[in-house]
Order: C-alpha cells, then structure tokens, then sequence
C-alpha cells in the first residue's frame, strides 16, 4: 500500500511541531524518518497511524483518502518504543490479541488463531518461549514480540517508532539487519523513526531527514549522504569539521586556501561554511603547498582500523577530527603532542546568511 | 471507624544496610514504642470489645445480634453498602480515567474536589443532605409534593454514605493509571479493538488490583460511617438505623452487652476488610513496582 502525506501540519498549543509535510512513500518501500529529538519524526508516524490528528493537511492510503479514519480503520501495524507490550498476556497471547478481538463475523477460528501464531512465533524464533510474559523476556525478545503482534492482522502499513532505541549496540545491529530481511520477505510498506544516522543508512531504501518540523532532505542513503543539499544534513549524518571562510563570486577562501565554487558564482563577499569528514582531512609532516594549515596532535586513539586523531590548528585555535587508516598512521609515526599539516579534502560549502557560532 | 485514608502503596522499600542503620538500643527502642502504642491502642480495645460482648453468654449475644432492631441495620447496612460500591466504582473509574489519561481544563479543580469529602467533616457531610432534601431545605417542599422522602428514610443514609466514600476509589486508581500510561490502550487500539474491548482486556486487568482495593476502603467505610448517617437517619429503630447507630441506641439506652454484641459484628466486618485489603495492598504493590519497572 503507497502512502501519501499531503501539507500536514501539526501544532501541539503554541508549539509547531510539523511544517507543511509532503512526502509519497509507495508500496513495499522502507523509509526511515531520521531527526533529532523534537524534530517532529514521531509525531508524523503517529499521524499516519492515527494516534494523533493533524492540524491541516491529509493522509492518502493507496490513493485514497483516509484521513477522517479512526485508528481501528486504517489498519496498519504499529511497533512502539518502548514495545508496549500488554503485561498481563504471555506472548502468545499478545500476538492474537488483534485477530481475538474482531468482531465475530471477521474472526479467525481458535484454530487457525493459533496457527497464525505459532507462524509468527517461528518468524522471530521465539518458539520456546510462547507461554513466557513480557517481564520474563529481554528487550531484543520484546521487541521480536512487539514485531509479531503488529504483523499478525496482516497490516498493509509497517510504523516503526524508534525500534531499536532501548536495545543495546549488538542487538540493535542485529535486529535492524533482520528487520531489513524481513521486510525483503514481506514486502509491507514500512516506515521507522530513528535519531540514529548510521540505522537510517543501514537499513532504508530511502532516508526522510527532518529538523524543526520540516524536511530538509529526502533521497536513497547515498544520495543525502553524498549530497547533503543543507549544512544540517551534513552535520547531521555523520561527524564533520567545520571551517569558517568568505565566499567571493564563486571561489571561497578558507584561511590560506582558496577554492573555486562555480555553485556560488553570483555570492557576493558572503561568510561560508565549510564542512569536512575526518576521513578526508590529510596529514602530512611537512606542508606540500599553500592549503596546508599547521595544527598540533592533541590526541591519538588507534583502537581499532581506523586511528582517530584530535588536532588543534595553529592559526585559529580550532579543533579538527581526522581519521586515518593503520597504514598511513603508522608510515607518518605521529605522536600526540606534535607539529603537523593538515589540508581538507572534498569540502561541502554552504552559506549562512546569518551563522553564528 | 476513623478515616481510611489510604497509605500509599510504593515507599520507597528499607534498605537495611550496617553503615545507614541505627545501633541496636534504638532499633529496639522504636520498635517498642511502636508495637506497645498498637497494642494498648488497638489490639486491647479489639479484645475488650469480644470479651465485653461475649460477657453475659452466647445465649444474650445471640439474642442481642437476632433482635429484630439489630438485623433491620444489618440490612440497611449492607444496603447502604451495596450502592454506594458499584455507584463510587463507576464514578471513581470514570474521575480517575479522565485525570490521568486526558488533558483538560478544570482538572486541578476536579481532583482537589474530589479530596472534599475527606476535608469536611462527615456531620457537615449530613447538613449538606439535610439542607438540600430536608423539609425546610432547598428541595424538600417539592420532594414533599410529589411523596418522596430523603432525609430520616435510606435514601438519604445512602446519599450520605456514597458522599462521604467517594474519594476512595479514584484517590487508589489516579496514580496507578498514571504510572500505567496510555500506550497499551493505543496499541490495543491499533490492533483494532474497539473502545469497549480495549477497556475489558487491557485496562480492566492492569488496575483490578487497585480498583479492588478502592472497593474494599469503599465498603469499610460505608459499613463504618457515623457522622454524615446520624444527622440524615433520624434513628428510626427497625427503620432508618445502620449498624453503628443502631451500636449507639443500645449504648445510650445502657445495654452494654448488646451495644458490644453488635459492635463486635462491626468489627469482625472490620477486621475481615483489614485482611483482604493487605492480601489486596500487596498485589498493588507488585503491580506498581512492575509498571515502575517497564
């Protein structure tokens, strides 16, 4: 089932929680809805599922116009944060809860109830634990249950609200690669909330970044993580460094180094940003032309592939992040505390017409 | 009975560790003082008021409890009580549902007004009745008019009596539902359970325990009131006389052995309230801390 948001708008009071939202999301497609915290994210899921009423604005499903549906009609599945689980029923029963509550006429008989369930049971390899209640359980096996429940009435429409928030870092991976399998098999259009860039990127087809209750960005993973159209996109999907420059009909000047940016031929003396993943800031020992700045190790930690290194650059005083593979670490022998280089590569310039920092 | 104003269930549990505890002298000293103070006040009087009534022979308490004065109140009483539970269930369900899973104005208000009846004493409680239904008060000409009766007849006992318990069921279930939420009911709902269904199966069970305990404070009680009941009765012998009214006749009329055979009655009501509220305070207990714990 597609979905289609139409200029929804949301206020809670005084506070204006969702901007003039437009987004199609078609059939069989998952979409994870990324922002930071207040950034509106779970507000929208909880439109489209009908926990919440828009202020403006309608929601299509499959074209058709379900806004006025009350959260019985729309029948979609919906996984909560924090599971919610219903305390007093074993996971069994928690998972036909939504067939053994239909009307008479509609009810599956007792028998294929169960078998309904024992499928499910067997889809998140719970078989053992059917009779156990929810306390009884860990927070990866609740939300496995959570999971089960919300696909047992066969829902057209998957929400997720934050899914893997409670969930420590292994099972979390683990869970997010088996939801991506899941949805392959199923193919239910699913939609997911998440603050957390690197699960977006993992596991949606297609990433709807919002801030302020608006969305600044939309497109596959590689897309909004290759070209970010906002300095908030950028800074938003993953560490960056910044550095602060002018812009001067299409070529900026970052301290010693200057750029072409045919994108701003027209910008006229305007104060730039300029942001740079720690992977791509080179280092050297010795300055190999007029873009290198010279900056100081503050920090080394080279746990791991990658060494991370904390520099402070000498002309500004500013901090810089970098990343540097093994090989490269240890050819240059860097020691925390010493005179180096550093030039940024492949920098992402936006203009602000009025940062402040 | 005094006021059962309920204890709340989920203090923080004592921690008895070498380093916080204090030395043995006082632990035992308190102690003491604790279990004596129960004990001269509360066990002996409980003890006097069977060996008082018990004192002339089973044959005069038997014929003191089967009088047919006294078993007229038994009615009344369990009339009285009989109404005012499922009437305060239903309300405090209702009050309880509204403060805690909606946001409206006017809620502060309604839950300091809830607490009123605990505020003003229970004789008040009956002049508010008397004012309102008696035969010089706002309504009473025109309830005399059409033959109704309130005030020196059961209804208005009953009046009294579901005013002056009607905290109690609410006051037990708005903080439950509180640490209870609403995101079960709304993924009950999201599975397509009607609104009546999403009641029966999910908020019924997570608060039988505490709407229980609200009922078993109801009933006391409504069992045990004197004040706001006295000034409605009119103490009517056979007629419009509760339990512990019917105890105060006999007391002032100077039959000491009955007086104590119908007040023992009350009190083995009492005490069998006592017990199924702690097994019912308990299961709260456990309740809250688990929704505590979610």
């Amino acid at each position: 089932m597609s979905i289609e948001i139409r200029n929804i708008n949301k206020q809670f009071g005084s506070f204006t929680a969702l901007k003039d939202i437009n987004l199609k999301i078609s059939t069989g497609e998952l979409v994870a809805l990324l922002g930071p915290s207040g950034s509106g994210k779970t507000t929208l899921l909880r439109i489209i599922a009908g926990l919440e009423v828009a202020n403006q604005g309608c929601i299509l499903f499959n074209g058709e116009d379900a806004t006025s549906r009350n959260v019985q009609q729309r029948h979609v599945g919906f996984v909560f944060q924090h599971y919610a689980l219903f305390r007093h029923m074993t996971v069994s029963e928690n998972i036909a809860f939504g067939l053994k509550v239909r009307p008479r006429h509609t009810r599956p008989s007792a028998k294929e109830i169960q078998a309904k369930v024992q499928q499910l049971l067997d889809l998140i390899k719970l078989e053992g634990l059917a009779n156990r209640y929810p306390t009884q359980l860990s927070g990866g096996q609740r939300q496995r249950v959570a999971l089960a429940r919300a696909l047992a009435v066969e829902p057209q429409v998957l929400l997720l609200d934050e899914p893997f928030g409670a969930l420590d870092a292994k099972v979390r991976k683990e869970l997010r690669r088996w939801l991506r399998r899941l949805h392959d098999e199923l193919h239910v259009t699913s939609v997911f909330v998440t603050h957390d860039q690197e699960e977006a990127l993992d596991v949606a087809d297609r990433i709807v970044i919002l801030n302020d209750g608006q969305i600044e960005q939309m497109g596959t993973p590689e897309e909004v993580y290759e070209h970010p159209k906002s300095s908030f996109v950028y800074d938003f999907l993953g560490n960056v460094n910044l550095f602060h420059g002018r812009i001067h009909q299409g070529r900026v000047s970052i301290g010693s180094i200057e750029l072409d940016v045919p994108e701003y031929a027209d910008a006229v003396d305007k104060q730039a940003v300029s942001y740079v993943r720690p992977y791509n800031i080179e280092i050297e020992r010795e300055a190999q032309g007029q873009e290198f700045i010279p900056a100081r190790i503050l920090f080394i930690r080279s746990v791991g592939p990658i060494v991370h290194l904390e520099l402070k650059r000498e002309d500004t005083g500013d901090l810089v992040e970098a990343e540097l593979s093994k090989e490269r670490y240890q050819a240059l022998q860097l020691k925390a505390g010493e005179n180096v280089f550093v030039k940024p590569k492949d920098l992402k310039i936006f203009i602000h017409e009025d940062y402040c920092i | 009975m005094s006021d059962h104003i309920a204890l709340r269930p989920g203090a923080a549990p004592v921690t008895n560790t070498v380093a916080t505890t204090e030395p043995p002298l006082i632990r035992w000293l308190l102690i003491g003082i604790a279990l004596g103070f129960l004990g001269l006040m509360l066990i002996v009087p409980l003890i006097a008021v069977f060996t008082k009534a018990l004192e002339a022979g089973m044959a005069l308490y038997l014929r003191a409890i089967l009088d047919p004065a006294a078993l007229a109140a038994v009615r009344l009483t369990l009339l009285t009580v009989a109404v005012a539970i499922p009437l305060n269930t239903i309300f405090g369900l209702a009050a309880a549902w509204a403060i805690a899973k909606f946001e409206f104005k006017g809620k502060n208000l309604l839950i300091t007004l809830i607490d009123l009846p605990f505020a003003v004493s229970p004789v008040i409680a009956g002049l508010i009745f008397v004012s309102l239904f008696g035969v010089k008060g706002l309504l009473g000409p025109w309830l005399a008019a059409q033959g109704l009766k309130i005030i020196f007849a059961p209804p208005g006992i009953i009046l009294a009596t579901v005013f002056v318990t009607f905290p109690f069921v609410a006051r037990e279930l708005i903080p439950l539902m509180h640490s209870l939420g609403t995101v079960e009911e709304e993924a009950a709902l999201i599975l397509g359970a009607s609104g009546w269904k999403t009641f029966w199966h999910i908020t019924l069970p997570n608060i039988k325990w505490g709407l229980l305990y609200g009922v078993i404070l109801t009933s006391a009680r409504a069992a045990g009131e004197f004040g706001a009941v006295s000034v409605v009765s009119g103490h009517i012998r056979g007629l419009t006389n509760t339990l512990p009214l019917h105890v105060e006749i006999l007391y002032n009329e100077y039959q000491f052995v009955a007086a104590f055979a119908v007040a023992s009655l009350l009190t083995l009501m009492a005490v069998i309230t006592l017990v199924a509220k702690s097994i019912v305070e308990w299961k709260v207990q456990q309740q809250l801390e688990e929704a505590q714990k979610k």
